[in-house]
């Protein structure tokens, strides 16, 4: 009997405490900013290094003073990587903990996810590394309340297929993606428009589905058409195991990818086999322009940040920038604020449009794999179709 | 036809992995009735103690895999104890037990994530990576040393249960295990080596898996692969495992290279279904009746 | 404490009490696990937003085809599958799961993996209350009559209830339908409610999130299934502080109450006044029964 009472009171509990979660406590000196992302799941990595970045940049920003007298204090929530989490936290960030904007996701499928409730409360986002036209863009409409420090996709297919047509002078490629990300699909799209507009050919096209290991079927295929680069638009953890198997298989076409590539992993895990590879990456990690946060970062956490900790700093730097000459830390003075967005990031120009909320003309950076490291070859800008 | 050759390599070697881990899967059905989701987190564990064993300590090779799959054997006791055991002492229907190894899943695998950490980890190299090649076909070196290891740890197997006297109390209580305890079998303690050989098994196999494909929480994932293999050979049958193992590497390269790769899974899935419909027990399974 | 977010957990809740309403009469009543009861809710979520974004259709109508839809493909599932015993059910639900969200990543039409926005708000909460009343209603006569009668026989003894002539398969196959049809409902107000729809919501750990709330409160049991959504969707939420931490309380929350607890909450009993009674007076001691009692006497 006493089990069932014992059961029955934590249920009782639990369903109160549902109702009483997190009550926070107001302070009116300081200036309260969310963030989503992955903190568990498989872009648990990069979730990880944004949140480290913003609380680092944040600490030091407070030590100088603050912006406008005040504290900045960063709230974060895990989303999973998934849409309906993050639009669970966002609902909890604008309603109960009061922010007054919100950095992140890195995922765009949950980046558009949240659009109606930013919308519904005026609270601006600036997504991190979230490369899918349609969260700032949909049917020719800006989304009002969603801004973002990135490229985009068709952006960055266009620039991976200009650099491999023109300056590669490839003209067989073969693309290898993963049919179940909305990154990997977006990217493969773009990619494949520009190459062919240029007269390329695409000779193989495979696929294969999130938490694929062994991609020697597509391989041994995409080897058999005999393409001179193959485009791998996904993330480093299956390009280092592609990149293996397919030297394991002695294909000795160039390999490609974009900014889903760049992380100490992937050269750690692919060692050898992705030597002599190409990326397109929003950012070279050898620009003098970001040594001091990434030494920063490195003495902070005893390890490099990853891409999306370079982007999420840029986020801070927008933010704080609009937040100062908003004058205040009104959500919709901000929102205001950040569509005339123009300054300098560590990553590249940062001048916000207003008909997009996208940083228009921002450079992407082309990165060869040398010997084990990332040697920056130039920045590219693809040629207008 | 070349290309074929090494299609029908790349599926043989996807297929040793399948079986090794189907296998110990099997087992622990044969005994228990019961799919044993759990299983997937011990492989993982597995290749975490490889990798530790290999990296940290700097043990050899084979030292390594034998400690893994030793601790991996005293894990997945460990689980039996804690989640399964209750439930047999209560008759629990089947069904609970697997939302049982369910929780037990979830709750490895984050507790690797909230630990260790997400971030993937890679195998020191033990061996070449230069490929075997044979003309235009490439073997992997790491393929062929997985392959022997696996088919070695079956034949030990079968060993094990066909000729030795526990392997026949094994036998018996796969069989019946009331009629088992009847005959003076200790049946607590068949489960318990059942459990250990699968796990033994499982840590074998997640080194196996570390090294080729790296180390990471989310392995526990993969292991849905090798649950369809045993159904689709028969559930309980442990040649049924590994045949169904090796088939379901070759169907899915070869349907990878020749129709779609896109839709490969589908495929697959349409073929078990269809199996599954010709023969409702899997290619080798054990016809199940109802007690009359 | 905001309404808004709470509100949001609530329809959340709501929609989730849908489609294991749905499993719980499938499991919890038939007997049958299914994995692959997030592809009925993925089915009946773009089915209906095809009909509201594409075709125009008012929202209700668009839920009710949603459903409709979800229950005819369940159909054909059923035909192939429900002759297999136990796991092989299980996987082949599993596979069918995973087949039809493949299918979906793949179809641009519905916006493939990248996924599709756009689809207008019309879930309220006021919505979903109203069709989790009607769907604990339907329920409820379902199992009250023959037809749940017989689907209770069937999960205790398939093989007695063959004998005295109980069409087995077509019990299974009702009790398939009516769980896809639930599961698509749910899956049409899911839809309307993010606005945005991916084929990864739908994945092999939804079924099973479905799965384990239908065993949590308890197999046979409707307001079981009612209380277990309600705690097992709000528990995420409130480990949110927990970050990492969350998922390992989790799986160790469903084993613990495995164990402790396999008949989950309601441990196949209904939530009826009488047991209300009884519980009170179980907690409270009667004071004619104890010589000594707190407080005056």
């Amino acid at each position: 009997m006493s089990k069932k009472l014992l059961v029955l009171a934590v249920c009782v509990v639990l369903i109160l405490t549902t109702v009483l979660a997190g009550c926070t406590s107001k302070q009116s000196n300081t200036i309260k900013v969310g963030w989503i992302g992955s903190l568990t799941g498989d872009q648990a990595v990069w979730g990880q290094s944004e949140l480290n970045t913003i609380k680092m940049l944040f600490d030091e920003i407070n030590n100088n003073g603050g912006v406008l007298g005040k504290k900045l204090e960063v709230i974060g929530y895990d989303t999973k990587g998934d849409a309906t989490e993050a639009v669970n936290a966002v609902k909890r960030l604008v309603s109960q903990d009061k922010v007054v904007a919100i950095i992140g996701p890195n995922s765009s499928g949950s980046a558009i996810a949240i659009s109606s409730i930013l919308e519904q409360y005026k609270v601006p986002d600036i997504a991190t590394v979230a490369t899918n036209p349609k969260v700032t863009v949909v049917d020719g409409k800006v989304k009002p309340y969603n801004f973002r420090v990135c490229f985009i996709d068709p952006y960055q297919g266009a620039v991976a297929a200009g650099y491999a047509y023109e300056v590669l002078k490839f003209k067989k490629a073969a693309i290898l993606y993963d049919v179940t990300d909305e990154y990997s699909q977006g990217l493969t799209e773009f990619f494949e428009k520009s190459f062919k507009a240029m007269g390329g050919e695409i000779v193989a096209k495979e696929g294969f589905k999130a938490g694929d290991v062994d991609f020697r079927a597509q391989l041994s295929k995409i080897k058999a058409a005999n393409p001179d680069v193959i485009f791998l638009p996904y993330f480093y953890k299956e390009v280092a195991l592609t990149a293996k198997q397919a030297k394991d298989l002695g294909i000795k076409a160039t390999l490609m990818g974009g900014d889903g590539w760049p992380s100490d992993v992937l050269l750690q895990m692919a060692g050898d086999a992705i030597n002599g590879g190409y990326f397109i990456n929003h950012v070279s990690y050898d620009d003098p322009v970001v040594q001091d946060y990434k030494n920063k970062y490195y003495q902070k956490y005893g390890k490099w940040p990853e891409l999306n900790g370079y982007l999420a700093y840029d986020a801070v730097m927008v933010l704080v920038d609009a937040i100062k000459r908003a004058g205040s830390a009104d959500s919709e003075k901000i929102k205001e604020a950040l569509e005339t967005t123009n300054l300098q990031g560590i990553t590249g120009k940062i001048m916000i449009s207003k008909d997009t909320h996208n940083p228009e003309g921002k450079e992407a950076v082309v990165i060869k794999i040398v010997d084990g490291k990332y040697v920056f070859q130039q920045k590219y800008a693809p040629k207008q179709q | 036809m070349n290309e074929f050759l090494q299609q029908l390599i790349n599926g043989l070697s996807i297929g040793s992995v399948y079986a090794l881990m189907a296998v110990g899967y099997s087992l622990v059905y044969s005994i228990m009735n019961f799919s044993n989701f759990a299983h997937g987190g011990v492989i993982m564990f597995g290749a975490y103690f490889g990798y530790f064993f290999l990296k940290s300590l700097g043990l050899p090779f084979y030292m390594a895999l034998l400690l893994a799959g030793g601790l991996a054997a005293i894990l997945a006791v460990i689980v039996e104890k804690i989640a399964y055991s209750p439930l047999r002492r209560r008759n629990a229907p089947f069904l609970y037990y697997i939302i049982s190894a369910m929780g037990a899943s979830i709750f490895m695998e984050n507790i690797v994530v909230a630990t260790i950490g997400p971030t993937f980890l890679t195998y020191p190299n033990v061996i070449s990576v230069e490929p075997i090649k044979l003309g235009n076909l490439s073997i992997g070196r790491l393929d062929l040393m997985m392959f022997i290891i696996s088919a070695v740890s079956l034949i030990l197997l079968v060993y094990i249960i066909d000729y030795t006297k526990v392997g026949k109390a094994i036998q018996a209580t796969a069989y019946n295990m009331k009629a088992s305890a009847l005959m003076g079998i200790n049946t607590d303690l068949i489960i318990i080596i059942v459990f250990a050989l699968g796990g033994a098994l499982a840590g074998i196999a997640g080194v196996l898996f570390g090294m080729k494909y790296t180390v990471y929480p989310q392995i526990g994932n993969i292991t849905l692969k090798s649950f369809i293999a045993a159904v689709f050979g028969g559930l309980g049958s442990l040649p049924g495992a590994v045949i169904g193992s090796v088939l379901l590497g070759l169907i899915e390269t070869l349907v990878s290279g020749y129709f779609s790769s896109q839709y490969r899974d589908l495929i697959s899935f349409a073929l078990l279904i269809f199996i599954l419909i010709v023969r409702p027990v899997g290619l080798m399974g054990k016809v199940v009746e109802d007690k009359a | 404490m905001d309404l808004y977010y709470i509100k949001g957990i609530l329809i959340l809740t709501g929609i989730n009490m849908i489609a294991v309403l749905g499993l719980s009469l499938l499991t919890g009543f038939t007997g049958l696990f299914s994995f692959g009861h997030a592809a009925f809710m993925a089915i009946g979520a773009y089915t209906a937003a095809t009909m509201t974004v594409k075709f125009g259709l008012p929202f209700i109508p668009a839920i009710l085809i949603g459903g409709i839809a979800a229950g005819l493909v369940s159909i054909i599932i059923g035909r192939l599958t429900l002759n297999l015993k136990g796991d092989y059910f299980c996987i082949a639900t599993l596979g069918m799961g995973e087949a039809i969200k493949l299918i979906l990543d793949n179809v641009q039409y519905f916006g493939g993996a990248r996924g599709w926005p756009g689809i207008p708000l019309n879930t309220t909460l006021l919505i979903v209350v109203i069709f989790d009343i009607l769907a604990v209603i339907v329920l409820i006569n379902i199992i009250n009559s023959r037809h749940g009668r017989n689907m209770i026989a069937i999960r205790e003894e398939e093989l007695a209830s063959q004998i005295i002539g109980i069409n087995v398969f077509k019990y299974k196959m009702m009790s398939l339908i009516i769980s896809a049809v639930y599961a698509g409902i749910a899956g049409g107000l899911f839809a309307h409610y993010m606005g945005f729809l991916q084929p990864k919501m739908f994945q092999l750990i939804k079924s099973t999130e479905l799965t384990i709330i239908v065993i949590f409160g308890g197999l046979g049991s409707i307001s079981g299934s009612v209380l277990g959504t309600a705690v097992l969707t709000a528990l995420p939420e409130i480990l949110r502080d927990f970050s990492e931490w969350r998922f390992v309380i989790y799986g160790a929350a469903v084993i613990f109450i495995m164990v402790a607890r396999p008949q989950g909450l309601m441990g196949g009993q209904e939530f009826t006044f009488q047991g209300l009674k009884r519980l009170v007076r179980r907690v409270i001691p009667q004071k004619k029964t104890l010589p000594h009692s707190g407080g005056g006497n």
